[in-house]
């Protein structure tokens, strides 16, 4: 292939020569030469070396000599195809000379934009001697959620003076896999008030036989004397006693507003981000206090992950959310049709949205209040981002704002906990927020 | 004591308390952890229009990229292209006489296009060595363009010195000779002063662990060979293609000595024509072995030869 350079040169020579022959000129017809046989030399030499090439997908390499089909072969090995996001992953690139002449190669293994090349590098240039091989090494830093893939490995030859270049795509592919990050929360606020009949012990707000302190109250008659508070007694005078939170499981349910409209902001900065995100850390949260969760992720479609506990559950969800792409506009209250008979009354229901560009947020979550239902919104403002990243003005700000605190106020009038996200709130602060504390 | 309330009511607990039921100031709530209020890194993006010529060129014409101190093989080159520049500029001024140059045709005075002319050189080189010594691509492509702009006689089939210093004029081969070398001055210019951009860049890339480079010995021995090997067998090449006068009347001379004879006598043959004879006849010989896929079977020879 020609260089941009190699093309001006070629054309300089032709110009030259036909100037010369018309003009009847030696000397501009001489150098046209020389240039003709520069680029033609250069042409012989650095075209012949001939990068026959194939790859293989590192799990489909087996044994020390590899899959030799050509004279370039790559193969790559990763050290995880499943992290967190703002995760470390190292990338060794094994590169085999199967050919017995020596090849100087540029190589390049391509790596999603979004990823920062942390250690080491994917672009390399480098003399493989004859049937030699090399190990690169390089750490990429994932700092935003996704499914990934690295590839493929781009090799090229040229001559010395980078006139003429032969390139090849090494089809070497590997995919990995990144979670959104989680934040370890210490208390959400976000207790069931009906509790399941499953066995498990899950706190719901509602005295009752259970392990967690929840207040103070007058002895009666048949209370054991092992609840009785003996410090109250001897501060009031009259026998107190212990009561505690009703152990049960309960149901929560997370939904994820994934439209177009959440990835509205930065790349890294925007209701998306800050909403699986927030929907992983809770997530954990509740699996973690033996509650079943459920996500609904809604864009395009509705995509759901039933209710379940355990760790297992939590992988599913943070596949899910890693999956998560900014599409579509279904509005929220076709996911509340489609999901509301199916979820158990009175379970506490997390809603993580910018609430914009959707007509039916009110009539949607006044549903869900209707039917008793304790609901949570988180919703990270997109245009807090926005202006942070100064793309609005501050007079459209401000209107804006106001609308959106319109809306907040309306929903909060609905009984629904509300809080506005601001970009560099915790979580655990939001949720506080939103629930009043 | 006596039971006076549902057991379940506890809102006599909260009697006296002050309850409070709206959200807290989301400034005081605002956790002090984060990123910060400053602008993210990648809030505003930067959008790069390319000009028209980008576009057509599929890229910049010349990088943009401020390089970091020169190493030891960029300070090499540099010194390389100084002395390149001088014997070019030298060269170019023996070989184009203001006679023939686009100034004469349009002044129509010797003196002022002899002033013009070296004024050309002079920049050219003075750009060259401003475009070296910064490492900056625009005066560079702005040495080589007035390089070739000096060099543009619009007059003559023979080449003519303007300052015969050796007495080369009476000599048709010192003078071919004397061309030869200068266009081979000219590309090793072009190639050098490219060579000292593009190894500044590689530099900088590897300083700054964007490329690295596995043994940049043998990378840059590679090159340091292709610096003299290219340039020699070009001459010897351009030289090949250019007797092509003397090489056709021989061979036609096996056959007929009458006919090599007059071959030799012919002033076309003798020409530029007689060049793009010898060009076409070496380029269409290149052509067909191109087409045949040399460059394919000389590398499987290669390797058969190195099993």
């Amino acid at each position: 292939m020609w260089s941009r350079k190699s093309a001006m040169l070629g054309s300089l020579a032709v110009a030259m020569y036909l100037l010369g022959l018309t003009l009847r000129n030696t000397q501009l017809v001489t150098i046209a030469v020389v240039i003709f046989v520069f680029l033609t030399w250069a042409a012989l030499l650095g075209n012949h070396a001939d990068v026959a090439s194939s790859g293989r997908r590192a799990e489909e390499w087996s044994g020390e000599e590899g899959v030799a089909l050509g004279n370039v072969v790559a193969m790559r090995k990763l050290s995880s195809a499943r992290m967190f996001e703002d995760g470390e992953l190292n990338v060794t690139l094994r590169m085999q000379n199967t050919s017995s002449l020596p090849k100087i190669l540029e190589v390049r293994d391509r790596v999603p934009e979004v990823m920062r090349i942390k250690e080491g590098a994917n672009y390399i240039l480098m003399e493989l001697g004859p049937r030699r091989e090399t190990f690169i090494e390089y750490t990429v830093e994932c700092p935003l959620r996704g499914f990934y893939s690295l590839g493929p490995v781009t090799v090229r030859i040229q001559d010395a003076f980078g006139l003429f270049h032969k390139e090849k795509e090494l089809h070497v592919y590997n995919d990995f896999l990144v979670f959104p990050k989680m934040e370890d929360l210490k208390e959400t606020f976000v207790k069931s008030r009906v509790p399941k009949i499953f066995t498990g012990a899950v706190n719901i707000r509602q005295p009752g036989p259970g392990s967690e302190f929840y207040s103070l109250r007058e002895y009666f008659e048949g209370d054991s004397f092992r609840a009785i508070n003996w410090s109250a007694y001897a501060r009031s005078g009259k026998l107190m006693v212990n009561e505690r939170e009703r152990d049960a499981v309960s149901d929560v349910i997370i939904i994820v507003d994934s439209r177009a409209v959440a990835e509205t902001g930065p790349v890294s900065r925007n209701a998306l981000v800050y909403s699986t995100r927030a929907a992983a850390s809770l997530a954990k949260y509740f699996l973690g206090r033996r509650d079943s969760v459920g996500v609904i992720v809604y864009g395009d479609e509705v995509v759901s992950v039933d209710r379940d506990t355990g760790k297992k559950q939590l992988y599913v969800i943070l596949t899910k959310l890693a999956g998560a792409v900014a599409r579509g506009n279904i509005p929220l209250q076709v996911v509340v049709n489609r999901i509301l008979p199916h979820i158990n009354k009175g379970s506490p229901i997390i809603f993580l949205s910018n609430l914009e560009d959707d007509p039916t947020i009110v009539n949607a979550l006044r549903d869900f209040r209707a039917r008793n239902f304790d609901v949570t919104v988180l919703t990270p403002s997109s245009l807090e981002f926005e202006f942070d990243a100064k793309r609005i003005d501050r007079t459209g700000y401000e209107v804006m704002k106001t609308e959106r605190d319109v809306l907040i106020g309306e929903l909060r009038g609905l009984g629904v906990n509300i809080m506005d996200w601001e970009p560099d709130m915790l979580l655990s602060t939001a949720l506080a927020g939103a629930r009043g504390f | 004591m006596t039971l006076n309330r549902p057991s379940g009511d506890t809102s006599h607990l909260y009697d006296g308390k002050t309850v409070r039921s709206s959200a807290p100031s989301r400034k005081k709530l605002a956790g002090q952890v984060g990123s910060g209020s400053g602008i993210p890194e990648d809030a505003i993006p930067t959008v790069e229009i390319p000009s028209f010529i980008e576009s057509l060129l599929g890229g910049p014409l010349v990088p943009k990229m401020k390089f970091l101190p020169p190493d030891k093989m960029v300070q090499n080159l540099q010194i390389g292209v100084y002395g390149v520049l001088v014997a070019l500029a030298f060269l170019t001024y023996i070989i184009s006489p203001p006679q023939g140059t686009i100034w004469y045709i349009m002044t129509g005075s010797l003196g002022l296009a002899n002033i013009l002319q070296l004024t050309i050189i002079a920049g050219a080189t003075i750009l060259g060595f401003m475009g070296t010594f910064r490492r900056d691509a625009r005066l560079s492509l702005g040495s080589n363009l007035l390089f070739i702009l000096a060099i543009l006689r619009f007059a003559s089939s023979k080449t003519s010195l303007s300052n015969d210093l050796f007495n080369l004029q009476n000599s048709p081969t010192m003078l071919s000779v004397l061309v030869v070398v200068y266009a081979v001055l000219l590309i090793m210019y072009f190639e050098l002063s490219n060579g000292v951009i593009r190894y500044s860049m590689l530099d900088t890339s590897i300083r700054t662990n964007e490329v690295y480079v596995m043994n940049p010995k043998k990378i840059v021995s590679k090159y340091h060979r292709s610096l003299i090997i290219n340039p020699v067998l070009a001459t010897l090449l351009a030289w090949f293609v250019l007797s092509a006068n003397t090489i056709l009347p021989a061979i036609v001379g096996v056959f007929s000595g009458d006919t090599a004879n007059r071959m030799r006598e012919s002033v076309e043959l003798t020409s530029v024509y007689g060049v793009a004879l010898g060009t076409l006849f070496v380029f269409i010989t290149v052509g067909i072995l191109f087409g045949l896929n040399l460059p394919t079977h000389l590398q499987r020879f290669r390797e058969r030869q190195a099993e």
